[in-house]
């Protein structure tokens, strides 16, 4: 028996003085609340009202549990705040590919604290973004998805020590003079994805280059210097480029690019839905 | 910067002692680059494709059908390494088939086999009526080397003697060498026609389909398309080549959708018929070309 609805049935109907009354105060049937009150009396063990009159009254074992009745339906109701602004304070993580501009990062959290929502954000590699959604580690995160299928998407291009005289960059370009192996391409983390790693590898092949140039960067920094140093090339979105001083051309297919979509954890409590001023923010991030 | 390409194109050439004239041009946006756009030279081999072109009009029309079958007798065509004009034995081949051998692998005899269905004036005509002032058809190909073992007999390396002696005085001894008198061309008529094939602006759209594809089955990938071959790359062509002669035409469509067309048309200062230096000096020429021209 859901006791707390059943009390609830009691107090009503005690405090309208009248079945219908009270069944159009809880929004149920008239026909359920009579069956809570009587399933009521029958737990207590005696009559709660006395329906022998013209109008309906509580009897004198009524009203002396009624106090207890009330008392019990405030302290569930404290109990429900309690939990709803526990829920509240708790500080939700966005899972975020590394390297994003802090003031963007920012922005998320100042729209979260506008929206009554305190955030975090954790700079992730790809694979862990998404798993950390579904295992509830994370409460929001931006997962990477094919750009075809994206809402967001990132041009990817490579950085040099040498700005090319070109829009943009097509991989059958970058084939070195015959007999003599070409630079190294260096895959970010972020870009180490088995779906990204092949169409890469795949374009690269058609267009005469050795798959053996695509390499992991390993840490940035390092990878950044042997790219400046012109001992290599960097795959990179172009904010990325710009700052460290290197300088940038977008890969002229698309295919090739990141895409981006913003996902939400359903496990502990979430809804599993994005809410749109988040969308905007996380948008931002991949400026 | 495509003036930078062009000039460095040239320089490098000049450091080889190749001479000639180099166009390139984008067929959708019109941004070309080169240099001696129009001088004329002799065309070789590259007098295939306004051949093939002439006679697929013909099919096209319905003057006659593709399936038409030619017996070749040897030794009456012209010499040649590949093809018919290889053959030691009598052949009997379809017209659209000597079309594919022609040019395939640059086959002379199946040349001169279309000749006798179109002879030299009526394709030269053809082509005065597609407004193609500045390409002139005006002998068989059996006659270039008849030319040359008129003057040096069958001693082909005297040939290349005289060839690089008269190219330095300007006085022609071989006359399919002279441009007064051989079937010849300029790298701007030559990549307007390709132009005009690709764009389907010219002739029947069945017979530049047909010229296309067929162009697209060139074995020789030395020259022109040396430096630019990968899946992602398609290319149709036509070498050229005759004693101190390197030509090749073509065009590079790339899966981005980029589409180059190309004239390379060399006299080389140098007595040699193997110059793989100045081959890879075209197709270093065509791949900076196509890089500075795709979008």
């Amino acid at each position: 028996m859901d006791l707390l609805a059943h009390l609830a049935a009691f107090t009503a109907t005690a405090e309208e003085v009248s079945f219908s009354r009270a069944a159009d105060r809880l929004e149920i049937a008239q026909p359920l609340l009579s069956r809570r009150i009587k399933s009521l009396e029958a737990y207590f063990g005696g009559q709660l009202f006395d329906r022998s009159r013209r109008q309906v009254a509580v009897t004198e074992f009524g009203t002396s549990l009624l106090p207890y009745a009330r008392d019990v339906l405030e302290r569930a109701e404290r109990l429900d705040q309690a939990a709803r602004s526990a829920r509240a304070a708790r500080t939700r993580v966005v899972g975020v590919p590394a390297h994003c501009a802090p003031v963007a990062l920012a922005g998320v959290l100042r729209a979260g604290t506008e929206h009554g929502t305190t955030l975090a954000v954790r700079e992730l590699p790809p694979q862990q973004r998404q798993s950390g959604l579904s295992e509830g580690s994370l409460a929001y995160a931006l997962l990477r998805v094919a750009p075809e299928r994206a809402t967001l998407r990132v041009p990817l291009g490579l950085a040099g020590a040498r700005q090319l005289a070109r829009r943009t960059l097509h991989l059958e370009d970058l084939r070195p003079p015959r007999g003599v192996a070409g630079l190294p391409i260096l895959a970010l983390e972020e870009d180490e994805l088995p779906y990204a790693q092949d169409r890469l590898a795949r374009a690269a092949a058609r267009a005469g280059l050795p798959e053996t140039l695509l390499r992991p960067a390993g840490p940035a920094a390092a990878a950044l210097a042997d790219t400046l140093a012109g001992r290599a090339r960097l795959l990179c979105a172009e904010p990325f480029a710009r700052q460290h001083g290197a300088s940038w051309t977008p890969l002229a297919d698309p295919s090739l690019h990141r895409g981006y979509e913003v996902g939400a954890s359903e496990s502990h409590g979430e809804t599993g839905e994005v809410p749109q001023w988040l969308a905007e923010a996380l948008a931002e991030v991949t400026r | 910067m495509k003036t930078e390409v062009a000039d460095g194109i040239a320089r490098d050439w000049d450091a080889l002692g190749v001479r000639g004239s180099f166009l390139a041009r984008n067929i959708d946006t019109g941004e070309d680059l080169g240099f001696a756009v129009d001088v004329p030279v002799p065309l070789a081999s590259v007098v295939k494709v306004p051949l093939a072109l002439v006679v697929l009009d013909r099919i096209a029309a319905g003057e006659f059908d593709p399936a038409r079958p030619v017996t070749y007798v040897p030794p009456a065509g012209s010499p040649g390494p590949a093809g018919l004009a290889a053959f030691r034995h009598p052949a009997t081949l379809a017209v659209g088939d000597l079309l594919l051998m022609m040019l395939s692998v640059s086959d002379n005899a199946a040349a001169d086999l279309l000749l006798d269905l179109v002879p030299v004036p009526e394709v030269d005509e053809r082509l005065r009526s597609w407004d193609c002032p500045d390409l002139r058809v005006r002998h068989r190909l059996h006659h270039m080397y008849a030319c040359a073992a008129g003057a040096c007999g069958n001693d082909f390396s005297l040939a290349l003697e005289l060839a690089v002696r008269d190219e330095r005085t300007g006085r022609h001894t071989i006359e399919t060498l002279d441009p007064a008198h051989a079937s010849r061309g300029t790298a701007g008529a030559l990549v307007s026609l390709l132009e005009r094939v690709w764009r389907d602006e010219i002739s029947d759209p069945a017979a530049t389909a047909e010229l296309r594809r067929l162009m697209g089955f060139q074995v020789f990938a030395h020259r022109m398309v040396s430096e630019l071959r990968a899946d992602s790359l398609r290319y149709s062509g036509k070498t050229g080549s005759f004693l101190h002669l390197r030509h090749e035409i073509g065009v590079v469509e790339a899966d981005s959708g980029d589409r180059v067309a190309l004239a390379a048309l060399t006299r080389a200062d140098r007595r040699a018929s193997l110059a793989p230096d100045i081959d890879l000096a075209i197709g270093v020429a065509a791949r900076r070309a196509f890089e500075a021209l795709r979008s």
